[in-house]
């Protein structure tokens, strides 16, 4: 017992030390993560076809449930067009059809499960995207870490559902296309 | 040669030429530039269609920093062996992804402004990335640098055409003038020939003046001295008749050589008639073997005893066609012509012989011809000589010696016979001489008629004869003639005062000069015929146109030729 002891001791030593160095970095890199993705979501915006886009109306980025993003999303946001259409910049606790979101990021939470929002929307105009860092729910375009690159996958059936036209060099450039 | 020394023509053709090749060179220019242009706006836009497509490829990479899909899509590049630089760029400028041919050194660090640059031969464009007018950077591409063979390709055939053409026009040019200065130098010769031309012909015209007085003089010289010599004869005559009228014996010695040197006066004069052709000829077919055999004797007293004379006749008696007289005259002068080429003595040979002439001869039709040669072994004539042997008034001989009408007259003999003469000789052995007669149809007449006729001094009272000469002392010389014989005469100085003379009285004849001032002999013969057709009329002329006299007396009993000394004619009432 006494060397079980010891060796349990010497584990929660390792683990406490493993822990006061990498954390800080974990933490970095999360933020990078996240200033990432939070550009993704506008840049998708030139790659995608809504169907009967009204001109110059804002493009509506929406973020559902606990937002990861913060500022850091506005700031990214700010001033972004996509041709003529300004980036707005929306956070719902709920996704629903008639939210008038163009591009939504679930990220689910007490009120709304990832895959209630993905229902919500589902065969309205909403590019849905997901993180594989907030569960298995999938939506069109779904964030995932490849090698230490934020990159994404696409499920072209349910964009092809929702009447969303994606852009063959954006499915040329996914980890996966699910078709 | 200077372009002012050329003539306006050369001169407006250089020009034109200069005008041309400076046109032809700025053509070639403009359309090397225009060429030239149209490939670099060709070249821009392909690069740029190449960079746009660069652009659309890299859109995506682009707007999610896909560095290992982009540095795929520039990779694709090197394939073209014409890009030497490639670049992608963020939208910042900062360069994303770069590709660089090794040995290019283009700076690729920061984006350029967009648009297309042609330098040095490269092409360097920079086009947007934009993705539904979202800018998303840009991309950047450079060719390589032409190279000198493509920009030759390119404009070498233009430059070549240009160069031909320049060269071609030089050549051209030249040509035509080097042509237009020939033409200009062989009308100046031409010019030159032509002006030579009249000049010798008026030299060759001068010479032949010259030649025609040199030949009267000789002639008049000749002709001169013959009758000197015959003149002081008969003058000589005279002067010891008058002198010595009663010794009746030497008289008639003197009398005879007058008259003697008189017949050789009248010889010579028929010589001159025929040559100057006034004297009609008899043509007569007879053998001109017998003529030459008839003449044994006179051509043998001739050439005198130093000279052999041989004969060679074998003409088969074939007639020809000629004068007899005139055939013999011929002979004669040959035969003396002979003699004088063989002073120390020789050989003569006279032949005749039958030849046939083929066609194709220069001088005579083909038909038979007597061949009539008259050869001697004289000094012989040189070429030149020849040449001119046949000319009249030419002669070799001194002043005196011959008029230069010998061979002339054989040569118009000939002629007259329908053939030729021609003369073979070589300088110191000899000439020969031959005479070409053609052979007559008709058949020989008979030589009898060779006598003439003795005068019949038979009186004929009752008789008038008229004399018409302009000349007193003929006339007077032919009243007593025909007074003595018996006749009554009237005389009459011309043609005017026979014919008043004729209102009164009717002659039995009339004897008529022919040559007067005012009505000449033939002239009153054919008035005369038209009041009395019947009307004998004689001429008695030295001189007479014989064609004239012809029409003039076609009718007449008596014969319109007679030469003066006459022979004392004997008129028929």
């Amino acid at each position: 017992m006494a060397l079980l002891n010891r060796l349990n001791t010497y584990a929660i030593c390792v683990a406490v030390a493993w822990l006061a160095t990498t954390a800080p970095a974990r933490a970095r890199a999360n933020q990078l993560e996240l200033a990432v993705k939070a550009t993704y979501l506008y840049k998708l915006a030139p790659f995608v076809n809504w169907p009967a886009a009204p001109a110059g109306t804002p493009l509506a980025i929406c973020v559902q449930g606990d937002d990861p993003f913060g500022p850091m999303l506005d700031r990214a946001v700010a001033g972004q067009k996509v041709g003529e259409r300004p980036v707005v910049l929306k956070r719902l606790a709920r996704l629903e059809a008639g939210s008038g979101c163009q591009i939504a990021y679930v990220a689910g939470s007490q009120v709304q499960s990832p895959v209630q929002a993905l229902q919500a929307v589902a065969g309205a105009s909403v590019l849905t995207v997901t993180d594989e860092a907030h569960g298995a729910a999938r939506g069109i375009v779904n964030l995932v870490l490849d090698g230490g690159k934020v990159r994404f996958s696409i499920d072209t059936r349910q964009a092809d559902s929702n009447g969303i036209a994606i852009s063959s060099k954006l499915l040329a450039l996914a980890v996966e296309v699910k078709r | 040669m200077s372009p002012q020394g050329l003539p306006l023509s050369d001169r407006r053709l250089l020009n034109v030429a200069r005008a041309c090749a400076v046109g032809l060179l700025v053509l070639g220019l403009l359309l090397g530039l225009r060429a030239e242009a149209q490939h670099r706006r060709q070249t821009e836009r392909q690069v740029e269609v190449q960079a746009d497509i660069l652009a659309a490829s890299v859109s995506a990479a682009l707007a999610f920093d896909d560095r290992t899909a982009m540095a795929e899509y520039v990779d694709a590049l090197r394939v073209n062996p014409r890009v030497a630089a490639a670049a992608v760029y963020d939208p910042d400028g900062r360069a994303v992804v770069t590709f660089r041919r090794s040995g290019v050194a283009a700076a690729l660090s920061k984006a350029g402004p967009v648009g297309a640059r042609f330098a040095d031969g490269r092409v360097t464009v920079t086009r947007p990335v934009t993705q539904q007018g979202q800018r998303l950077g840009s991309v950047y591409l450079e060719t390589q640098p032409e190279a000198l063979s493509e920009f030759l390709g390119r404009h070498g055939a233009l430059a070549l055409l240009t160069v031909m053409a320049f060269v071609l026009l030089g050549v051209v040019t030249a040509a035509v003038a080097q042509l237009q200065a020939r033409a200009g130098e062989l009308a100046a010769a031409n010019l030159r020939l032509r002006e030579e031309m009249a000049a010798r012909g008026q030299a060759e015209e001068a010479l032949r003046q010259s030649q025609k007085m040199e030949a009267l003089g000789q002639l008049t010289g000749g002709i001169a001295h013959d009758f000197n010599n015959l003149l002081q004869v008969v003058h000589g005559s005279f002067e010891l008749i008058r002198r010595k009228s009663d010794d009746t014996d030497r008289v008639e010695n003197w009398a005879r050589n007058g008259i003697q040197a008189a017949e050789r006066g009248a010889s010579l004069t028929r010589q001159l008639l025929a040559f100057s052709r006034s004297q009609k000829l008899e043509l007569v077919p007879f053998v001109a073997g017998e003529l030459i055999g008839e003449m044994r004797e006179l051509l043998s007293r001739t050439i005198g005893p130093d000279i052999e004379l041989f004969f060679d006749l074998k003409d088969d008696a074939a007639p020809v066609l000629s004068d007899r007289t005139q055939l013999e005259l011929a002979v004669l002068n040959l035969a003396i012509n002979a003699r004088d080429a063989m002073p120390d003595g020789g050989r003569l040979t006279l032949s005749t012989r039958v030849t046939e002439v083929g066609p194709g001869d220069p001088l005579l039709e083909p038909d038979e011809y007597v061949e009539l040669s008259v050869a001697d072994t004289g000094e012989g004539m040189n070429a030149d000589v020849i040449e001119r042997a046949f000319d009249p008034f030419f002669t070799t001989k001194g002043v005196g010696k011959g008029t230069g009408l010998g061979l002339s007259q054989v040569y118009g003999v000939a002629r007259q016979a329908g053939g030729a003469a021609k003369i073979a000789s070589v300088s110191g052995r000899g000439t020969t001489v031959t005479l070409m007669l053609r052979r007559s149809r008709e058949s020989a007449r008979p030589t009898a008629a060779r006598t003439a006729p003795q005068p019949v001094l038979a009186p004929a009272p009752g008789c008038t004869v008229m004399v018409v000469d302009d000349e007193a002392q003929v006339r007077q010389l032919a009243r007593e003639t025909l007074q003595l014989l018996g006749y009554q005469v009237l005389d009459a100085d011309g043609g005017q005062a026979a014919l008043a003379l004729l209102e009164t009285t009717t002659p039995d004849l009339m004897l008529l000069d022919y040559a007067m001032p005012g009505m000449n002999g033939a002239e009153l013969a054919r008035l005369v015929r038209i009041h009395w057709p019947d009307m004998p009329i004689l001429f008695a002329s030295g001189h007479a146109d014989t064609e004239a006299v012809d029409a003039a007396t076609r009718r007449s009993c008596a014969s319109p030729s007679r030469w003066r000394p006459w022979p004392r004619p004997s008129p028929r009432c």
